[in-house]
């Protein structure tokens, strides 16, 4: 669940920015000749309405129905108790309450006399809420993740700055990690808790405890951290996902290379595109690439791996998170930093 | 190994209803069905695990990082990471012919999988797993008091970082940080602070800790898996007389709940003997749909699971089932009040598994917030 700091901050993300994006979608409904889009949310799976709306649920599921003229509605099983805490955080749709929230939608397609809906990943779609709206109706459903993620695609000056951040929680966090802890936990609980201070709404933490043997990342407090280890943070503020690796060592040496390393990937990092290259990327002096990927907002994925170094990106995505594998001087070093923040004017010059 | 067990009772309910396969379907919100068969705590993009009758279970990710978290975690179970998740699946059901097949839980298995079944359809298996989940063997019950004692932990550390001046979720960082410490896999957790304004828990608003207030929450930390929920209030300051006759009601209502736990009493029971206490006192309207959810509910590899504890819910309560009996509700005098502890239903009674004092815990108005 999400146990962080919720809360509606118009400085971070305005009501204007999020009927912006509204209206885009709603533009690109009425091109499709569609009278509607569905989109299931739930705390792992927020992203497209977390986009569309500001709003992520700790907890439970809904559906947000956006038709093509007027406020989204957010249809939810929530009890209207918990719907007075949704408006006060998300004041950017109607919340509608029932218990079968797919009929709910049904009744509102219904009502605009709507034939064929678009829903954002149909095949994930939970199959009791598809029962639910034809049982009311039988509309046209077709996928309308394509839509979707060409109209998500688009960054705006918002979420880029959210993403910034967001890292700069993540990179402050860092600084709490106790290097010459025995476990794991002596690092990354401290780290945990200062995100969080810091007004993360969600953090995991993950840990490669010993480099040397494995780069695999395990969720665990009580391993023994090896010569050098790398901590994943992936941190939620404000509905926008981030995640950082670092590498570390308790020996001085070796640690002070890797914070070099590390400050060189925050210099060059956020300017580079986002675009599933990586031929701009920081490599060290004598360091040898083993292998990356690109993270990056996908339907209603927060965060999902969209290119490789085997598989090109498929559509232009709003930021991306690169995670890198080198060789330097025998130590192997993981590293993640976001990539495609750079100037915001560029980028609306470029579209 | 305690996922062995599960997956050898799965295969015997399996062969019993006659099925040749099963597929189940988890996400970190929705994990119970899946983690009963993979014994994996997934935390991002989807699972579905394939099991057939004769034992053999197949854990299918759509998320390359936790893939290869599988791989280290639980190497005993074959894991296979697609980009394609439905379709994929789809395929290796689709080799199984036309054979028995059940799939659950049946509201959220992906509407895709279902589509491309098609006339073949899956049966429903949510009634064959809902009773695995929540009549549990001797080895997940202990598994179940293992994550007993850090709930009382954990609630230790809440009371203790709670001070004036301290925000809300300032105490959530000090819980979580904790529970990682200690090799806590997940926490559910909701948080009210105040007074007669506050009407439930949720999420932490950035309120700050002031003299008088009530604080509540439900803490319910995940052990392998396995979670267990203890709810309490304290208050910022001595609790005025209002906040302790309220106390008493709640703590009379927790205690007249436990006192019918036992098998063969139904969940409605055991909500009866908790509004009973209320209805008592004038309070019948509060312990409805419009105040409170539910009275308790059941606990196990799923935060919040059957039987819910409700007067109209008419499930039998079982030996090796464990619970919460929470008579969590809004009171119009103080506001929202929490109280509830967790059990194991054994054949003589309740074992009650939460040990923290039942008393209205107060912090000291005067210890302030470093």
């Amino acid at each position: 669940m999400r146990h962080g700091l919720i809360l509606w901050r118009e400085n971070e993300l305005s009501l204007a920015d999020v009927k912006a994006r509204q209206v885009r979608l709603q533009q690109a409904i009425a091109a499709a000749g569609l009278d509607g889009v569905l989109i299931y949310t739930n705390h792992v799976r927020s992203a497209g309405v977390t986009w569309v709306s500001g709003f992520t649920p700790y907890w439970s599921d809904g559906l947000v129905l956006v038709l093509r003229e007027g406020l989204p509605i957010f249809l939810t099983a929530l009890s209207k108790r918990v719907g007075e805490w949704v408006k006060s955080v998300a004041p950017t749709f109607e919340v509608a309450h029932s218990p079968f929230p797919g009929k709910l939608a049904g009744e509102r397609l219904a009502q605009v006399g709507a034939k064929r809906l678009g829903v954002v990943e149909l095949d994930r779609m939970p199959g009791g809420v598809v029962d639910e709206i034809l049982s009311v109706l039988p509309v046209e459903l077709s996928d309308a993740t394509e839509l979707f993620t060409a109209v998500r695609g688009q960054a705006d000056r918002a979420e880029l700055d959210l993403v910034r951040h967001t890292d700069n929680i993540a990179r402050e966090a860092f600084k709490a990690g106790d290097i010459n802890g025995k476990y794991a936990g002596d690092f990354t609980g401290p780290v945990e808790r200062a995100a969080r201070l810091a007004g993360a709404e969600e953090c995991y933490v993950a840990v490669a405890p010993d480099l040397s043997k494995d780069r695999r990342f395990i969720r665990t407090g009580r391993q023994e951290l090896g010569r050098t280890f790398a901590v994943r943070l992936s941190i939620a503020y404000n509905g926008v996902w981030v995640r950082r690796i670092e590498t570390f060592s308790a020996v001085s040496e070796i640690a002070a290379r890797l914070s070099s390393v590390s400050a060189e990937l925050d210099r060059a990092s956020p300017a580079l595109a986002a675009d599933g290259s990586i031929s701009a990327f920081y490599l060290p002096n004598g360091a040898k690439l083993i292998d990356w990927h690109l993270e990056a907002p996908h339907g209603t994925r927060p965060l999902k791996i969209v290119a490789d170094a085997q598989t090109p990106l498929a559509a232009p995505v709003p930021y991306g998170i690169l995670t890198t594998a080198v060789i330097l001087d025998g130590e192997t070093i993981v590293a993640s930093r976001p990539v495609g923040l750079g100037d915001m004017s560029a980028r609306e010059a470029a579209e | 190994m305690i996922g062995e067990i599960r997956k050898k009772r799965l295969i015997d309910a399996m062969q019993e209803a006659g099925l040749d396969g099963l597929v189940l379907y988890g996400n970190a919100w929705q994990n119970d069905y899946l983690r009963y068969a993979a014994d994996f705590g997934i935390l991002e993009g989807e699972g579905l695990a394939v099991v057939t009758r004769d034992g053999e279970v197949t854990l299918y990710l759509d998320d390359e990082l936790e893939g290869e978290r599988a791989a280290v975690e639980c190497p005993e179970v074959k894991t296979v990471v697609v980009g394609d998740l439905i379709g994929t699946v789809s395929g290796v059901i689709a080799r199984l012919g036309n054979s028995r097949i059940a799939a659950g839980p049946k509201r959220h298995l992906p509407y895709g999988l279902a589509a491309q079944r098609g006339d073949l359809r899956f049966e429903d298996a949510t009634a064959l797993v809902d009773r695995l989940l929540m009549v549990k063997s001797a080895d997940e019950l202990n598994a179940v008091r293992s994550a007993a004692r850090l709930a009382d932990e954990g609630y230790a550390v809440f009371r203790n970082a709670a001070a004036v001046g301290k925000k809300d979720y300032e105490l959530i960082a000090e819980i979580e940080s904790f529970f990682r410490n200690e090799g806590v896999d997940d926490n559910f957790m909701i948080i009210g602070v105040g007074g007669p304004e506050v009407r439930g828990m949720a999420p932490p608003l950035g309120k700050i800790l002031k003299p008088g207030d009530l604080v509540t929450t439900e803490l319910t930390p995940c052990v392998n898996g396995y979670y267990v929920q203890i709810c309490r209030t304290l208050v910022i300051g001595e609790p005025n007389e209002a906040q302790r006759k309220v106390f008493g009601i709640y703590n009379d209502a927790l205690e007249a709940g436990l006192a019918v736990v036992k098998p063969g009493v139904t969940a409605a029971d055991i909500a009866r003997a908790e509004n009973d206490i209320f209805r008592a006192h004038g309070l019948g309207e509060y312990v409805t749909s419009e105040y409170t959810r539910v009275r308790g509910h059941g606990l196990g590899l799923f935060p919040d699971t059957k039987p819910h504890i409700l007067e109209d819910v008419n499930t039998v309560i079982e030996e090796g089932m464990s619970l919460i009996v929470h008579p969590n509700t809004y009171n119009p005098e103080i506001g929202y009040f929490v109280h509830g502890d967790s059990l194991i239903v054994r054949a003589d009674g309740p074992e009650i598994l939460t040990t923290t004092p039942r008393e209205l815990f107060s912090v000291g108005a005067r210890r302030a917030a470093a």
